[in-house]
């Protein structure tokens, strides 16, 4: 039996941690509203008075900005926490830990995240809210299943910082391969550009990518766009990116871990 | 003593330079991220308007022109204003003090010993390739007036910004932390820069041309070319007025930045 | 007017009062409480040019904030400093060409680039001349012995080649005055001695003006002659390094052997205990100087017993310093 107590621990360390920039705090928040705004005001200049474009209404334009944006702010992760300790050389004493590194490195995230799911997200959606508006769930059980998305979403986003971080095991600096994965989920989740409007031969790249199903898949569900079957097959494939990215990242992991104990550490 | 000046510059850049050749690989790679890290705007951009076809008038070559003057802009600034950038990374681990100890000018030794040269290639090289790609597609006739107009723009864009990060570089004299405040005074503004300002509300609008001037960097001279009709709703000597709101914002922020030093509190310890 | 004038300084700073537990971080993010921390507290003292002195005291005793407004880093907040004419915080540029600072916990060198190219470029910044840097340069590497790492990149250094390195870097335009702000940390024990004994060199032949920073007492004791205390923001000594142990370390320990098993009749002012119990072979005598002449004591038991052996010995500085640091000495 595995204790989740010393998780507890390191999640509530990284949720007190937050408070200390208060100021920062509100910035941020301030920041996460600026940019809805942004593609607000862009999608307005767009839609030019138009009802709808393509079957899709400028409210569920905002929908998906607000949404994706607001969870883009919950959805912390730290993609230096590895390579970090890699390069200063903490890794060797932290893997002697009675605690399972990867939980530990998912623990301080999901402590941050909830902090910013309670202040940042509430309030920063709340604003974009009042002065945007957006289109209301299509019903409460579509509510419940977009926070259930948006929750493998995370998973999705989570893996894919995990396989990269795994990198640095090989590579003395990693910051650009962070830099080239986020330009890639930038332009690939929706989240600057809701993929209603992606040409359709993008659209039928990112299909095969785990990208839209970190924001895109959720808003879908949220909007109503889905049926339940798809909703289900939406599910599956988010599922099916967390195992698959998560073995790969395991994979690395060992492999890293060998050259680590070759190398004395 | 000028000589002397110039030959200390010439230091530091190799200095610089052999630091980053220790680890070649990861400079290219560098500058390759940094490349499509800025790319990713204009990418989204030139999708939205694969749909949409204009922006409040402007089409797809147009916006390429005014992020053009963005990126140009940024790629001179980051070669002098990187550590005025960096400023709250420099007083945390104590290389500001350092600077302090050493009997040269603090900007001079904060410019010269941080000048991000992988950078500028980086973000000036999107923006050379956005103005060639633009450039001839937008209906500019390229003369003397409007080469040394442009001349002009850049040069005072690029004092607009670095007076943002030399007063953003202050304030970490009195706050410990500014990332955030520089995240929402510098780099929001920056992303409302891409686009033309007039599609936005009147609040943000009055920002961009009065508090955090950014309209003066690149959406004003890109009018002064281009002639929108949009300009309508704007005194058309703000399109002459970029190096006269460079100088004069900078000369302040200077006498700013001078004024607080003396309340500089150090760090640790 | 002494070559450094420090005249009744003050700083304080503001930092941020945390609260515990998740209500006070509530708290926190809305109202942040801040505390006032006095990091120094009007401190005066001088010194003259030439001399070599101890800067010590406890963890967050305001050294390092001494240093810093000594230095020109920090205004203080009341009272004056003046180092050789100079004001320092005014008068930046003139002052700091004259001074050499060395933070032992913050390298100034170059991290990714051999040790030369960190020394090149200092000779940029403060415009030394060429004869000035070959000659400086070649002089600090031979008493340094640092011919075998000079080409290294500077993260590839132990702590100790660094800090030799470092050491130099802050002395390639021959200052006047050098700040030390602890020099030894984390540098083996041989390593330490020859940084020790470049110091005195340099005080000795160039005639620097040091001020040193230290928690190890062996830096103190091989290097300077004066010492000055300061805790918790105050100035608690300031004199000579063998005036601790007259004002403070008054007590002296005499060890006798013995020749034979004796019995010592008592004496007055003067503590005997056995050593060698049962055997009366070896005993100590404890007494305070200004009770008891050392020689008068010594006399009278050479001349009425055997002695063997006989060891004289004075408290340990160290020990000295721990017992002001804790309070337990009246000062």
């Amino acid at each position: 039996m595995i204790s989740l107590y010393p998780y507890f621990a390191f999640a509530k360390k990284s949720f007190l941690g937050r408070s200390a920039y208060r100021f920062d705090h509100f910035m941020g928040i301030l920041n996460t509203i600026l940019r809805i705004f942004i593609f607000w005001e862009i999608y307005r200049a767009l839609y030019g008075g138009r009802a709808e474009v393509d079957g899709v209404t400028i409210t569920m334009v905002a929908t998906n900005f607000i949404l994706s944006l607001g969870l883009d702010s919950v959805f912390c992760v730290n993609d230096y926490y590895l390579p970090n300790r890699i390069q200063d050389g903490s890794i060797a004493t932290e893997m002697l830990l009675p605690v399972n590194f990867h939980g530990r490195m998912l623990a301080d995230n999901l402590g941050n995240a909830l902090f910013q799911l309670l202040f940042h997200f509430v309030p920063a959606v709340a604003i974009s809210v009042i002065f945007i508006g957006i289109a209301a769930p299509a019903d409460p059980l579509m509510l419940i299943l977009f926070f259930l998305s948006a929750l493998f979403g995370y998973g999705v986003l989570w893996t894919i910082s995990f396989v990269a971080q795994m990198l640095s095991f090989w590579l003395i600096n990693v910051w650009s391969i962070m830099t080239i994965k986020n330009v890639f989920i930038n332009v690939l989740s929706g989240s600057m550009i809701p993929l209603w409007f992606m040409p359709d031969w993008m659209s039928g790249i990112i299909r095969f990518t785990p990208f839209s199903s970190i924001y895109f898949t959720p808003v879908q569900i949220y909007l109503g766009q889905l049926s339940l079957s798809e909703i289900l097959q939406g599910f599956l494939i988010q599922l099916f990116w967390i195992v698959f990215l998560f073995s790969a990242g395991m994979f690395l992991w060992k492999k890293g871990q060998k050259k680590l104990v070759v190398q004395g550490g | 003593m000028k000589n002397d000046t110039i030959h200390l510059m010439g230091v530091y850049t190799g200095t610089i330079m052999k630091s980053w050749f220790q680890y070649k690989v990861d400079a290219v790679l560098r500058s390759l991220a940094v490349f499509l890290r800025e790319a990713t705007g204009i990418i989204v951009i030139y999708f939205t308007l694969l749909k949409f076809d204009t922006l409040n008038g402007w089409d797809i070559y147009e916006l390429l022109f005014l992020f053009s003057l963005l990126f140009l802009t940024y790629g001179v600034l980051i070669i002098f204003f990187t550590g005025l950038r960096d400023f709250g990374r420099t007083v945390r681990d104590g290389g500001f003090d350092r600077f302090i100890l050493r009997p040269r000018g603090l900007l001079f030794q904060l410019i010269f010993s941080n000048a991000d040269w992988f950078a500028a290639i980086g973000h000036g090289g999107l923006g050379i390739v956005l103005f060639v790609f633009s450039a001839g597609n937008v209906g500019i006739t390229w003369n003397a007036g409007s080469v040394i107009y442009y001349i002009t723009a850049v040069i005072g864009g690029v004092l607009i910004q670095g007076a943002i990060f030399l007063f953003l570089a202050t304030l970490n004299i009195y706050l410990l932390e500014t990332n955030s405040l520089k995240e929402l005074f510098y780099w929001n503004m920056r992303k409302f820069a891409g686009y033309p300002i007039s599609i936005f509300h009147k609040a943000i609008q009055f920002c961009m041309i009065y508090v955090v001037p950014f309209a003066f960097v690149n959406y004003f001279p890109a009018q002064y070319l281009l002639r929108k009709e949009d300009m309508a709703g704007y005194p058309s000597v703000y399109m002459y007025l970029t190096p006269a709101v460079g100088a004069v914002l900078y000369l302040v922020t200077y006498g700013f930045w001078r004024y607080s030093l003396r309340f500089y509190k150090s760090s640790g310890n | 007017m002494s070559f450094i004038e420090v005249n009744e300084v003050s700083k304080t700073f503001r930092v941020s009062k945390r609260s515990a537990g998740i209500p006070g971080m509530l708290a926190n993010l809305v109202v942040p409480k801040y505390e006032k921390k006095r990091a120094v507290n009007n401190i005066s003292f001088s010194i003259e040019q030439g001399e070599m002195v101890g800067f010590i005291g406890p963890n967050g005793a305001g050294k390092s904030t001494t240093i810093k407004m000594l230095s020109g880093i920090l205004y203080p907040d009341t009272g004056s400093v003046r180092v050789n004419g100079y004001i320092p915080y005014r008068q930046r540029k003139e002052y700091v060409g004259s001074i050499g600072v060395v933070f032992g916990q913050k390298s100034q060198l170059q991290w990714d680039l051999p040790v030369i190219d960190s020394f090149e470029l200092l000779k940029a910044i403060y415009r030394v001349p060429d004869e000035v840097y070959q000659k400086n340069l070649k002089r600090f590497m031979d008493m340094l012995d640092m011919s075998g790492f000079i080409n290294h990149p500077v993260r590839q250094l132990s702590l100790g080649q660094r800090m030799r390195a470092d050491i130099v870097a802050a002395l390639l335009h021959s200052p006047q005055i050098v700040f030390f702000d602890e020099p030894t940390i984390g540098v083996d024990v041989v390593g330490k001695e020859t940084i020790r004994n470049f110091i005195c060199e340099l005080n000795a032949k160039d005639k620097v003006t040091m001020l040193f920073t230290t928690h190890d007492m062996q830096d103190i004791e091989k290097t300077c002659k004066r010492l000055i205390i300061i805790d918790k923001g105050s100035k608690v000594y300031d004199g000579l390094l063998s005036g601790i142990r007259d004002a403070y370390g008054t007590t002296r320990q005499v060890d006798v052997e013995f020749a034979q098993d004796c019995t010592v009749l008592p004496i007055e002012h003067v503590e005997i205990k056995e050593l060698d119990f049962p055997s009366g072979r070896k005993k100590r005598f404890l007494f305070e100087s200004r009770e008891v002449q050392i020689d008068s004591l010594m006399n009278s038991l050479l001349a009425d017993y055997a002695i063997r052996d006989l060891t004289v010995s004075e408290p340990e500085i160290e020990g000295l310093i721990r017992k002001i640091y804790n309070g337990e000495v009246a000062q």
